[in-house]
């Protein structure tokens, strides 16, 4: 992956032109090549880049003259915070409607419910991020309309980018539940004259909880791995807005370092996933195989 | 997708201004300007962009400035002297302190020239100040800087010389420099908060005319409908880089308005003269012909920005004031493509970058069209675009939108990098125009060297190696108490400015 994208960089331009004036000549660029090191043969800059990776060495911007570490330093703490708000909007939102959308599929208010799932799942979020800040920023006054400071800054973004997750959710606990409800215990449980809400807390949780813990490990990677467009239209200052900006201006150190970041966060996940089933469903640690 | 979403933006902002209602105004205590991005860095000597400019040019002195009529006027240097062709001497200010309190001397400004030449040191701006040869302290407060050669555009790119302090660079390194950077100008660093926001505090013992904000935040803030956002909602007092569009709901807002100058950037498009199908004069020629820039500039840019009928403004040294620009002729464009026959249905590559506005490259496109010409549009992103754009006749595209500034006010940093066969860019083969074009820069009669470059632009209007289309215009958006005047160089001094509620 780190390889890929190594050479794919290298191979479809060149941060020097991007770094010196439209006055340079041949002379200027090729002399500032140098002294970044991209006029050496491509064999030989992977080689030290794999030799700095092994000493944990992430590397220097050569647009912003510092370390990639710091860089990702500054960053990460923005991009946690904004995930956490993203994946408590989609949780707290799309875990609730999808158990409503199971337990009361039949209603029209369910129906309309899964309309609302739906639009907050086509907007995109260029616009609705903007809508957002039109309202409640420009016009109600309530809330900053950009850039970072205080808890009221982490709303409008955390929703703009939780909306689209939470249909995801939604979507997946709906069906986990009706997929339980149809079981056998259930209907035990149903015969005992256990009501709905006992049903749901006592029996039905734990058991929808598998496939809801899978997804929400995948979406908090997708998360951080940069929602670009929503760090954009906030100014939030996340990995994600780095990333692209750092795509664009070639800045092949700090796209690589993020990517390497990013590899080992969605790995790290994962992993918490796999011990979270043991954690809600004890007979994956048992017997190692689920189910 | 990208105009249309921009079109429903600024719609919607329209919309829902009307309906506004009163929000809490930014404390004047504070300015805050909203940038696209943050500062690439704040060491003047490293890197340069627009966004690094704004903040460390008011963090800074330089050695000369341009005043807001665009005429360069002293700033550290009191007076200077030619010497000779090769020669000047700078008288330096003895009145100058740093922001640690120590004393600005001539040997600071050497120092920042030395520094900045120096070839190890590796900084981009390199190729602003590479003919600058040597530079000294004769006796107490002069500097000699020898230049190789008579280089008339030696004053126009000490404009952007900024002078650093040599005891404080030399004793904490390029790096923590860059962090905690120590000027001699009217704003002092406080903090950079990566990714979000550079707070500067004023000087309150700043020689010249003192900020008129006790703090000044330059923050990034990459989304053009957001940072218009943040001036409706008075969270920001300045804005830059808006387009037409989004300005619009500006023109009625309370609390904010628009800002707009002419810029030194041209935009034009760039023939590969050394390729079919125009090595073809006449085919070259109803390009010019057919484009209708007028329509562009009106139709599209809300009318902000000026046809040109050269690549030079009237804020150039070494702009033709008398030239004839080629008319909009569509009907002549055509009968040269009928003239030209098969070679005229060749397919044609137009190379662009997302940086620059589509609607005006798919315009260009149609109009070409139109004539009768086969071009097809190829975009790929901006280090891709330079790549193949300074890559010699041979790599140059057929045909390529762009727009060009030196930020240096002078016709050498324009016309020479564009046509001249030594420069990377060149994709032109005139030895005549490399007479003329070699002759300017070696002499600083200026009178030669508008002669020079008015026989320069007529061989382009002859030729069509390039097309001038239009003069940009720099958009702002701006607070309703903020006086100030943008500038051509697209400057962004604090000090230049007033504000009152």
């Amino acid at each position: 992956m780190i390889t890929l994208i190594f050479f794919v960089q290298r191979l479809t331009g060149d941060p020097t032109f991007l770094l010196v004036p439209e006055t340079a000549t041949q002379a200027d660029i090729d002399a500032l090549r140098n002294t970044l090191g991209l006029d050496r043969p491509l064999f030989v800059q992977y080689l030290s880049f794999l030799q700095q990776i092994a000493s944990f060495d992430l590397g220097r911007s050569v647009v912003q003259n510092v370390p990639v570490s710091t860089i990702i330093a500054s960053r990460l703490p923005y991009t946690l915070q904004l995930a956490a708000g993203a994946l408590t909007v989609a949780c707290g939102l799309g875990i609730p409607v999808g158990i409503v959308l199971a337990l009361y599929r039949q209603s029209a208010a369910a129906r309309m419910l899964a309309g609302l799932v739906f639009a907050a799942q086509s907007m995109p979020t260029f616009w609705s991020g903007i809508m957002l800040i039109m309202l409640f920023a420009v016009t109600l006054g309530w809330l900053p309309p950009s850039s970072v400071g205080g808890f009221e800054n982490l709303i409008m973004p955390s929703v703009a980018l939780g909306l689209l997750s939470m249909a995801t959710f939604a979507r997946i606990t709906r069906t986990a539940i009706l997929d339980e409800l149809t079981r056998d215990y259930v209907r035990s449980a149903r015969a005992r004259g256990a009501r709905t809400g006992r049903l749901l807390v006592r029996h039905l949780a734990r058991n929808a909880a598998i496939p809801v813990i899978t997804v929400a490990a995948i979406e908090i990677s997708n998360l951080l791995a940069g929602a670009v467009i929503v760090e954009t239209v906030f100014a939030w200052p996340g990995l994600g807005q780095v990333t692209v900006q750092s795509i664009l201006s070639r800045d092949f150190m700090v796209v690589q370092g993020v990517v390497l970041m990013g590899a080992f966060v969605t790995i790290a996940l994962n992993l918490l996933a796999d011990i979270l089933y043991s954690a809600v469903d004890p007979r994956i640690r048992l017997d190692g195989v689920r189910r | 997708m990208f105009p249309i979403h921009k079109n429903i933006i600024a719609g919607t902002v329209g919309l829902l201004i009307a309906l506004s209602t009163g929000s809490v105004l930014a404390s004047k205590d504070r300015f805050v300007v909203d940038l696209v991005n943050e500062p690439s860095s704040l060491d003047p000597h490293v890197q340069w962009n627009p966004d690094s400019y704004a903040v460390y040019r008011n963090v800074f002195d330089n050695l000369i400035t341009r005043n807001n009529k665009g005429e360069i006027v002293p700033q550290i240097a009191t007076s200077w002297k030619q010497v000779s062709d090769s020669v000047v001497e700078f008288q330096i200010r003895t009145d100058v302190l740093f922001h640690d309190g120590q004393k600005l001397t001539a040997e600071d400004v050497a120092y920042s020239v030395r520094r900045i030449t120096d070839p190890k040191f590796g900084s981009p701006q390199l190729g602003q100040f590479d003919k600058i040869t040597k530079a000294e302290v004769t006796t107490g407060n002069t500097v000699r800087l020898t230049t190789n050669g008579a280089y008339p555009a030696l004053l126009a790119q000490l404009v952007k010389l900024s002078i650093v302090p040599k005891a404080v660079v030399e004793a904490v390194g390029k790096d923590a420099f860059n962090l905690k950077p120590i000027g001699s100008g009217p704003y002092m660093f406080q903090t950079w908060q990566r990714g979000v926001q550079v707070t500067l505090v004023r000087n309150e013992k700043y020689w010249g005319t003192k900020g008129p904000f006790p703090t000044a935040v330059f923050r990034a803030v990459p989304d053009a409908a957001t940072r218009v956002a943040n001036l409706q909602a008075g969270a920001s007092d300045l804005a830059v880089t808006l387009n037409s569009d989004l300005v619009a709901p500006l023109k009625n807002a309370p609390k904010a308005k628009v800002l707009a100058e002419p810029t030194e950037r041209v935009a034009y498009v760039r023939l590969n003269t050394t390729k079919p199908p125009f090595d073809n004069e006449k085919i070259r020629q109803a390009v010019a012909l057919a484009i209708d820039k007028a329509a562009l500039v009106d139709g599209i840019l809300g009318g902000f920005d000026k046809p040109v009928g050269q690549m030079l403004t009237k804020a150039h040294a070494g702009w033709t004031p008398d030239l004839p620009a080629i008319p909009f002729d569509l009907k002549k464009a055509q009968a040269l493509v009928k003239e030209a026959g098969p070679a005229a249905k060749l397919e044609i590559e137009m190379a662009t970058s997302p940086v620059f506005d589509q609607r005006i490259v798919q315009a260009i496109q149609q109009m070409l069209v139109d004539a009768g010409l086969n071009v097809k549009i190829n975009m790929s992103d901006m280090a891709s675009y330079l790549k193949r754009a300074q890559g010699g006749p041979e790599v140059v595209p057929a045909l390529s939108f762009g727009r060009w500034s030196c930020a240096c006010l002078d016709a050498d940093g324009v016309l020479f990098p564009l046509l001249h066969k030594g420069s990377p860019w060149s994709a032109y083969r005139n030895p005549k125009a490399d007479v003329q074009l070699e002759a300017a820069r070696q002499t600083l009669d200026s009178k030669k060297r508008i002669d020079a470059y008015r026989s320069v632009n007529q061989m382009v209007n002859q030729d069509v190696p390039l097309v001038p289309l239009y003069q940009s215009a720099a958009i702002y958006g701006a607070a309703r108490g903020l006086d100030w005047q943008p500038t051509p160089d697209e400057s962004l001094f604090l000090n230049r400015m007033t504000y009152k509620d």
